[in-house]
């Protein structure tokens, strides 16, 4: 029996669903106007009863076009936002419910939300971060040591974050979100923005933890190659339904491109 | 304990990057003693007299209430989490494992810390080199009651504006409260002018508000006056902090549950 099967289920989503309420302005002054006596709101459904679940150790890829419902998807699962409905469960946790002992387990990496003090070294942060998740001194050097060398960045531990490229400062924000050796960890757009090599360095990375740590990791991508690369199940998400859940490579071979997989998929589905 | 106090030391090794920013603060203390030297000296000038206070007196509540003052900083608590609620960014304070109201007081502590040091400097500079009689009480138990006092003023402006703050995630835009708030302060706190100046009445009032005793009674205090208003000033000011925190609490989790996380 294959690995990934007799693995425990780590998260598991039911009839997801996440609306979204938003005041509709009307254009112009006038309606600027109008807006303060008469609000109009209007409900958008980013997440819709979406059923999703993965395997402890699993690298799983969520994709879909912009607005589709990858982020949303990701900031339920993470506590950050309350699903409008249905049923959810991170390592057993609800995860809205915000409680240490899940917070303690999981870690996110969203592109523009960085943990990392602009104005100090990696190590500052590393350090505040250790105090943060407890982790004992021992394990903190010893983690520490395994991630500067498997990035390949010692040189740049004691300089400061904001003079980092965008490839150096990617690196060092999966660093500190892995310091605690979660059980699972979100990426949102790991490799947005970045050029072709050190996109290839963050994935290569990516592929090392999750082998060797068994961190169960949940990646969004826009790049087709991230996906392909890393994932070995993808799920594609459309106007926030899921219209495929199943394995990669099966999915490249059915769809072929990446806009075929968006129209032909939610055809299937 | 240990990670808020990793925070302080956080924030203080930021602040501690900016030389220019360290240099300009301490000119603006500075500015502030020039300033009230000149305009409490016109004032002063044929009298021995004002509202009870000597010139030197005068001159050291000014010294100490504005030291004080500035060691308010806590707006920046406000600002920082409307901005990251409307902005999306807050969420990082969410995925980690720490208490966000904690977080941001330990914040507040770094920043404290640091200009404690560079003003106190300042203000003993320049009260060497105008000469000043500096007015300090000897009392050890007065100076013990004020240094209370100022921590826990310190700590409810912490908590007044992460309420604010958090008031984002219901009205979105919280300019105005904060607007009232900061002209409020500034006539409520005696740092523009002593409340003794004010109608009686009007003071009697104000000590029921948290706002008298967060600079304006301690530098009273300090320099030897109000000393009856003392105990009493720290239970009331406990007792602010208390409902203040019912207040944060209520309102967290009410609006928690709203956040939408929408932005870049």
């Amino acid at each position: 029996m294959n690995n990934q099967i007799m693995n425990e289920m780590i998260i598991e989503t039911k009839n997801l669903t996440k609306v979204y309420r938003r005041f509709v302005k009307k254009e112009g002054l006038r309606g600027s106007i109008e807006g303060l006596f008469k609000r109009e709101y209007e409900q958008k459904e980013a997440v819709s009863g979406i059923d999703f679940n993965v395997r402890e150790g699993e690298f799983i890829g969520l994709i879909g076009p912009n607005g589709a419902g990858k982020t949303t998807l990701i900031k339920m699962l993470t506590g950050i936002i309350a699903p409008t409905s249905g049923e959810i469960s991170v390592m057993g946790y609800y995860p809205n419910n915000m409680k240490r002992g899940f917070k303690m387990q999981y870690a996110v990496v969203m592109g523009q939300k960085s943990q990392l003090f602009m104005e100090l070294t990696v190590n500052d942060t590393l350090r505040l971060f250790k105090e943060i998740y407890e982790i004992p001194q021992e394990e903190y050097i010893r983690t520490r040591a395994f991630f500067t060398e498997l990035f390949d960045v010692k040189e740049l531990m004691e300089v400061q974050v904001r003079t980092l490229s965008l490839g150096e400062r990617m690196k060092m924000e999966i660093i500190v979100a892995l310091l605690h050796n979660p059980r699972v960890l979100f990426l949102d757009e790991p490799t947005i923005g970045l050029d072709a090599i050190a996109a290839n360095q963050i994935r290569r990375f990516l592929k090392e933890v999750n082998q060797k740590k068994k961190t169960t990791i949940v990646l969004t991508s826009h790049y087709m190659e991230d996906i392909r690369t890393l994932c070995g199940r993808t799920v594609v998400i459309n106007h926030g339904k899921k219209i495929y859940d199943g394995g990669t490579e099966e999915m490249f071979a059915r769809y072929h491109d990446v806009e075929r997989i968006y129209k032909e998929a939610e055809q299937d589905a | 304990m240990r990670k808020y106090a990793e925070i302080a030391k956080a924030y203080l090794k930021t602040q501690l990057v900016w030389r220019a920013d360290i240099i300009f603060n301490m000119i603006f203390t500075v500015g502030r003693i020039l300033f009230a030297y000149l305009l409490w000296g016109t004032i002063f000038e044929g009298r021995e007299q004002v509202a009870g206070f000597t010139f030197h007196g005068m001159l050291s509540y000014y010294i100490i209430n504005s030291f004080l003052t500035q060691l308010e900083m806590s707006s920046g608590i406000s600002g920082e989490l409307s901005a990251r609620i409307r902005n999306g960014t807050f969420s990082k304070y969410l995925v980690i494992p720490v208490n966000v109201e904690g977080y941001f007081t330990a914040m507040e502590v770094g920043t404290v810390v640091f200009y404690l040091f560079f003003d106190f400097l300042a203000a003993v500079v320049w009260i060497f080199l105008f000469g000043i009689e500096f007015v300090f009480v000897k009392t050890f138990s007065i100076i013990l009651c004020a240094g209370i006092m100022i921590l826990l003023g310190l700590f409810f402006m912490v908590q007044l504006n992460f309420f604010l703050g958090i008031l984002t995630f219901q009205y979105e835009e919280i300019s105005t409260f904060l607007m009232i708030k900061d002209n409020l302060l500034a006539l409520v706190t005696g740092s523009i002018i002593p409340l003794t100046l004010l109608p009686e009445r009007v003071v009697e009032l104000m000590r029921l508000l948290p706002f008298y005793y967060v600079t304006y009674l301690p530098s009273m205090l300090l320099t030897g006056n109000n000393r009856q208003e003392a105990v009493p000033g720290i239970v009331i000011m406990a007792v602010w902090c208390i409902v203040m925190q019912l207040v944060i609490h209520f309102y967290w989790n009410k609006y928690i549950r709203k956040y939408d996380g929408v932005g870049i």
